[in-house]
């Protein structure tokens, strides 16, 4: 069964299409939100209120891109906005570091390739590293990925590239390990 | 770097990247489970709500109307030797002091509860009750003492929190209510509001 036809079953009021539509679809999004947050209460959360704002919100969906796209979109922002309060709460009550501080101080203190790559993931801009998690990470196309970023296609691709050369400009110490 | 060396470079970065916040299997049945017991506490407090607050007005005015006769005919007997506020403001300080006192016993619970992890949320529903009253308090003479009617103000702002909190809530959330908690020192003036020399409280908080 498509998604078309569990849409139109969940609208008529089926519990069994919801649930199906449910599994189709959960480990993408449980991924993309573990992916975005790193944890798994905070995952868990946002795939919970992802499928909720979907359900209720069935009757807006037009059908007019695919129902994966649809619902990633609202799994991105769900994600964002989530993320994007953590980072308010962290900063007023621990002053972290900045971003680029946090990958300066620690090149030294943490010789390993696979964590320093994780720092200067999370260090990246919030826009580059959404687009970097969902393309190079998750697969993503930047079609889909402009659709569930309200941007165009060629923001994400030269986000991307954005991303890439700062990521590459952070490993450089690594360049040798990384390339030889 | 020549292409050979970016085209490398990225592939080894896709690769190294797959182990940045790998996913555990997805805790699809748990997840479910949450999501409709979420969707049902949503739509029964959709259903709830309404009613609530219709019994709450009506339950409130009637106890102001019983409060307003019977101040009214104590005052009458006293009215020569200890003038005081009019019946109707007498009702309403009347009825304020237990509200305050159930307010105070749920941002208490509330903060006591919110150190300890996940807040229940029969917090949202009881916020949800005393919005009603706070609103009903708002506009009644009561909030005619301006410490009473900001300290309302500011009780609505942290009960629409609170009620508005989903189940199991975002910790984020619960601790920006205890900090317009601390920062609007709303338990200190709730404890301590009394009279205002020229207002309508004396006695009653």
């Amino acid at each position: 069964m498509d998604d078309r036809e569990l849409i139109a079953r969940v609208r008529a009021g089926e519990p069994a299409a919801e649930r199906a539509l449910y599994d189709a679809h959960v480990d993408r999004v449980y991924r993309l939100s573990y992916r975005m947050a790193g944890d798994d209460d905070l995952a868990r959360d946002f795939t919970q209120e992802t499928f909720i704002r979907a359900f209720e919100r069935l009757d807006t969906f037009r059908g007019e891109s695919a129902f994966s796209t649809w619902l990633h979109s609202i799994a991105t922002t769900v994600a964002l906005n989530g993320l994007r309060k953590l980072k308010r709460f962290r900063k007023r009550e621990t002053d972290i570091e900045e971003a680029d501080g946090v990958t300066a101080s620690r090149a030294n203190a943490e010789p390993d390739l696979k964590k320093r790559l994780a720092q200067a993931i999370d260090a990246l801009p919030e826009g580059y590293r959404t687009v970097f998690l969902l393309h190079d990470v998750e697969g993503y196309t930047h079609e889909e990925i402009g659709a569930a970023l309200a941007i165009e296609s060629g923001t994400s691709k030269a986000q991307l590239s954005r991303a890439r050369a700062k990521l590459r400009i952070a490993l450089a110490d690594f360049a040798g390990e990384w390339i030889g | 770097m020549n292409e050979n060396r970016e085209d490398r470079f990225e592939r080894e970065l896709k690769r190294m990247a797959q182990d940045y916040h790998r996913p555990p299997e997805t805790p699809r049945d748990e997840m479910w489970a949450r999501i409709t017991a979420e969707r049902a506490r949503r739509r029964e407090s959709m259903k709830v709500v309404p009613l609530r607050r219709w019994m709450t007005w009506s339950v409130a005015a009637a106890a102001v109307l019983v409060l307003g006769v019977a101040i009214g005919r104590w005052s009458m007997n006293v009215k020569e030797k200890n003038p005081g506020p009019r019946n109707e403001e007498m009702a309403y300080r009347a009825a304020a002091a237990p509200y305050l006192t159930r307010t105070e016993a749920l941002l208490t619970s509330f903060r006591a509860e919110s150190r300890t992890g996940k807040v229940d949320a029969d917090f949202a529903a009881q916020a949800q009750d005393l919005l009603v009253t706070t609103r009903l308090m708002l506009n009644s003479p009561a909030a005619r003492d301006p410490r009473l009617a900001s300290l309302l103000q500011d009780l609505e702002t942290m009960l629409v929190q609170i009620a508005q909190l989903p189940a199991g809530n975002d910790r984020n959330d619960v601790d920006l209510i205890n900090q317009g908690l601390d920062q609007r020192s709303v338990m200190l003036r709730l404890r301590t509001i009394g009279p205002t020399p020229g207002t309508s409280h004396r006695g009653a908080l």
